[in-house]
C-alpha cells in the first residue's frame, strides 16, 4: 500500500468518520421523530459523531454515496432474487437443493469489506456464510446448488467498487 | 379502493407469500444450514414487501422512514444471526445433508 496515500487517507479519517455518522444519526433521528425537536437530535447525532470519530477504527475508506447506492441496487436485486429462488425451491415437490460446503478465497482486505462480504452472503441465491478461518482469507459458504457460487464473486466485484481505496494513487 | 390500495394489498399477500414459503422450507429442508437459508432470504423478501406495501397504505413519508428503519434493522438481524447459528453448527461437526429426500 503506497504511504503518502494512506498517510492522506488517515489525516482525514476522524472528520470522514464524524461526517459520515452524524449525516446517517440524524437521518435517524428525522426518521423516528419528523422535523420536531431537531435542535436535540442535532445535538444528539453531533455527540454520536463525536464518540463515532474518536472510535473510529483504522480503515480509511473514503465515503462514496454513489456507489453505494449502485451496490443497494444490486444489492435490493440480488436478495429479492434470493428470496425468490429459496421459496421456489422450498415449494417444488421436488426439493431441488444439491447442498454443500464450498471454500471460497477473499481478495477484499479484511475489516470493513471483509464483514460486509460475509454478512451480504447470507442474503444472497443460495448461499449462505459459515466460517471465516483464522487467516480471515478462507471462507467457507454453504450453496443450496453449486451454481449460486457465482453470486458470492458477483457480490465481492461489486464490494471491491465500493472500497478500491487510494489503489489509483500507487 | 383506490389503486394504491390495491398495490399495497398485493404486496403485503405477496409479503405473506414469502413468509409461509420460508417456513415450509424450514419444515422441508434437509438440515440446518438448509433451513438458514430459508428463513434468512425469503424472511427478508417477506418483510421487504411488507413493508413496502404498508409504507404506500400509510401515505405518509415518515411512517415510510420508519418502516425503511424496521426492514433494514431485520435485514441486518437475519444475516447475522443466519451466520452465528451456521457457524456454531459448523463448530458442533454438523456437515450438510448431500441430497434432498427425493433423491433418496
Amino acid at each position: 500500500m503506497p504511504n503518502s496515500a494512506s498517510d492522506r487517507c488517515n489525516h482525514l479519517l476522524p472528520a470522514a468518520w464524524f461526517a459520515q455518522v452524524f449525516a446517517v444519526l440524524l437521518l435517524i433521528w428525522i426518521a423516528l421523530n419528523g422535523f420536531s425537536g431537531l435542535l436535540v437530535g442535532t445535538m444528539a447525532a453531533l455527540a454520536g459523531a463525536a464518540l463515532g470519530a474518536w472510535l473510529a477504527p483504522e480503515e480509511p475508506y473514503p465515503w462514496r454515496p454513489l456507489r453505494w447506492l449502485a451496490f443497494a441496487g444490486f444489492f435490493l436485486w440480488e436478495s429479492f432474487k434470493g428470496g425468490f429462488d429459496v421459496a421456489l425451491r422450498a415449494l417444488k415437490p421436488t426439493l431441488p437443493i444439491e447442498p454443500d460446503f464450498h471454500q471460497h478465497a477473499i481478495a477484499l482486505p479484511p475489516g470493513k469489506p471483509t464483514t460486509l462480504l460475509i454478512s451480504f452472503i447470507s442474503l444472497l441465491p443460495g448461499t449462505l456464510s459459515v466460517r471465516l478461518d483464522q487467516s480471515g482469507t478462507e471462507l467457507i459458504v454453504h450453496s443450496l446448488v453449486p451454481e449460486t457460487m457465482a453470486s458470492v464473486d458477483r457480490l465481492e466485484h461489486e464490494l471491491s467498487r465500493v472500497f478500491e481505496h487510494a489503489r489509483s494513487n500507487s | 379502493m383506490t389503486i394504491a390500495d390495491s398495490i399495497a394489498l398485493i404486496l403485503l399477500l405477496a409479503g405473506c407469500a414469502f413468509y409461509l414459503a420460508g417456513t415450509i422450507g424450514l419444515l422441508r429442508f434437509p438440515d440446518v444450514y438448509c433451513r438458514l437459508h430459508a428463513l434468512a432470504k425469503a424472511d427478508n423478501t417477506g418483510l421487504c414487501l411488507i413493508c413496502v406495501g404498508l409504507a404506500i397504505l400509510s401515505a405518509d413519508w415518515q411512517v415510510a422512514a420508519i418502516l425503511a428503519l424496521v426492514w433494514l434493522v431485520g435485514l441486518l438481524a437475519a444475516t447475522v444471526s443466519a451466520h452465528l447459528i451456521a457457524r456454531h453448527a459448523h463448530s458442533a461437526g454438523r456437515v450438510p445433508a448431500r441430497s434432498g429426500p427425493s433423491r433418496r
